[in-house]
């Protein structure tokens, strides 16, 4: 009986994906562009949780953002997926379990709080002087290349009308 | 943004709003404060502003529901519940271009090439439940013969792909969050007699908060 079952399922799995791959296979799967338009559909949270969430999304986002310089946003249909689970939550009567992850999450959060408090403390007391030198040092640097940058290119059209055919020649004055 | 997407974008707006069939070019090029002149510039009718509005919405709409059909949702994981949150997700994305399904015959009519296409977008929804109860009958979440499995997921395809034009018929234009809500419970009441216990109380849970939210909307 089960193993029955199983095969039907099987097939009607084969089925499902045979109907995607004729109908559908020559496009993309470009769903990026649709979330921005779905993000203002999103559900209007309880007053309670509001702020809760917000100071979690604010911390999720610092350290997400120190994340995605390496890696590309994971798929975003699970992301949806997640956000309407958050969404949902907010909206379902609460329960013993979900205030036990409540106070985990709170827990969470204020160790992060606590931890990045801490941090910046450390930061502003050690480091300041050193970074800020450093900082102008570069900005002096900056300065000087644009400088020279745009020294050359001012004299570049002149030059270029006495040399308009001489290519190599050009490239020669443009690196002294 | 540029001219071309905000022209689109406008589109979308008012042919949601204030129907396909109601909006003329002119009233996009007056709602973008453009000449008439300009908007034709990028798009020599509306037909073409169609034309490429129901190319993204394919093309979106394709990538969501090949998702369960490529990798089962919430395996692994347990997370049986991801199969409903994606329906919200399906519905929301359908909800974005609600003027297509408002107007459905008529559209499908002017616009052949559109009509095959959205045949194979539907077929594609199919599938998509399909692979949605297959995988949940696997898992034992779900149990019914292949026969009922086959009815249910027709009688999914059918709510899904007429639950905007249904529920503007009845109530007008109201809440989107009211519409696409009950339009999740609505396809997981055709899916609860089949259920075990354990998994009945996310239905209720959505019972629970359409009651609400029908509260709220009354106040």
């Amino acid at each position: 009986m089960k193993d029955d079952k199983n095969k039907v399922t099987d097939k009607a799995g084969e089925i499902a994906k045979n109907i995607w791959l004729a109908g559908v296979g020559a496009y993309g799967k470009a769903v990026d562009e649709a979330q921005g338009r779905l993000e203002k559909a999103g559900v209007e949270p309880p007053k309670l949780f509001r702020d809760l969430v917000k100071a979690g999304a604010a911390l999720e986002e610092e350290a997400r953002d120190a994340l995605v310089a390496g890696q590309s946003a994971r798929s975003s249909v699970e992301d949806r997926i997640n956000r309407v689970r958050d969404n949902f939550n907010l909206q379902r009567p609460a329960r013993g379990e979900d205030l036990l992850a409540l106070h985990e999450k709170i827990d969470r959060l204020a160790n992060k709080v606590d931890a990045l408090t801490t941090a910046l403390a450390e930061q502003s007391t050690v480091k300041p002087a050193r970074k800020k030198a450093t900082r102008k040092k570069a900005a002096a640097r900056k300065t000087a290349t644009t400088r020279k940058k745009a020294t050359t290119r001012k004299t570049a059209p002149s030059r270029s009308k006495a040399t308009a055919r001489t290519a190599p020649g050009r490239k020669t004055t443009r690196k002294t | 943004m540029k001219t071309r997407d905000r022209i689109l974008v406008t589109s979308l707006t008012l042919f949601n709003e204030e129907g396909e069939a109601h909006t003329t070019t002119i009233d996009i090029a007056n709602e973008l404060d453009i000449s008439p002149g300009n908007l034709y510039y990028h798009f020599k009718g509306k037909d073409q502003i169609i034309a490429e509005l129901f190319h993204q919405y394919e093309v979106a709409l394709s990538g969501t529901l090949a998702a369960p059909i490529e990798v089962p949702l919430g395996s692994g994981r347990g997370h049986v519940e991801d199969n409903w949150y994606y329906l919200y997700v399906v519905l929301e994305e359908m909800y974005q271009y609600r003027f297509l399904y408002h107007n459905l015959d008529d559209i499908l009519h002017r616009y052949p090439d559109i009509s095959r296409r959205f045949r194979r977008l539907m077929q594609l929804k199919r599938a998509t439940l399909f692979a949605i109860c297959g995988a949940l009958t696997r898992q034992s979440v779900i149990d019914a013969e292949d026969q009922q499995l086959l009815s249910l997921v027709d009688n999914m395809t059918l709510v899904l792909n007429f639950w905007l034009n249904y529920d503007q018929l009845l109530y007008g234009q109201r809440d989107p969050q009211m519409t696409i809500h009950q339009g999740v419970l609505q396809l997981l009441t055709m899916v609860a007699p089949y259920l075990g216990e354990e998994q009945m109380s996310f239905y209720r849970d959505c019972e629970n908060i359409y009651a609400n939210m029908l509260a709220a909307d009354e106040d």
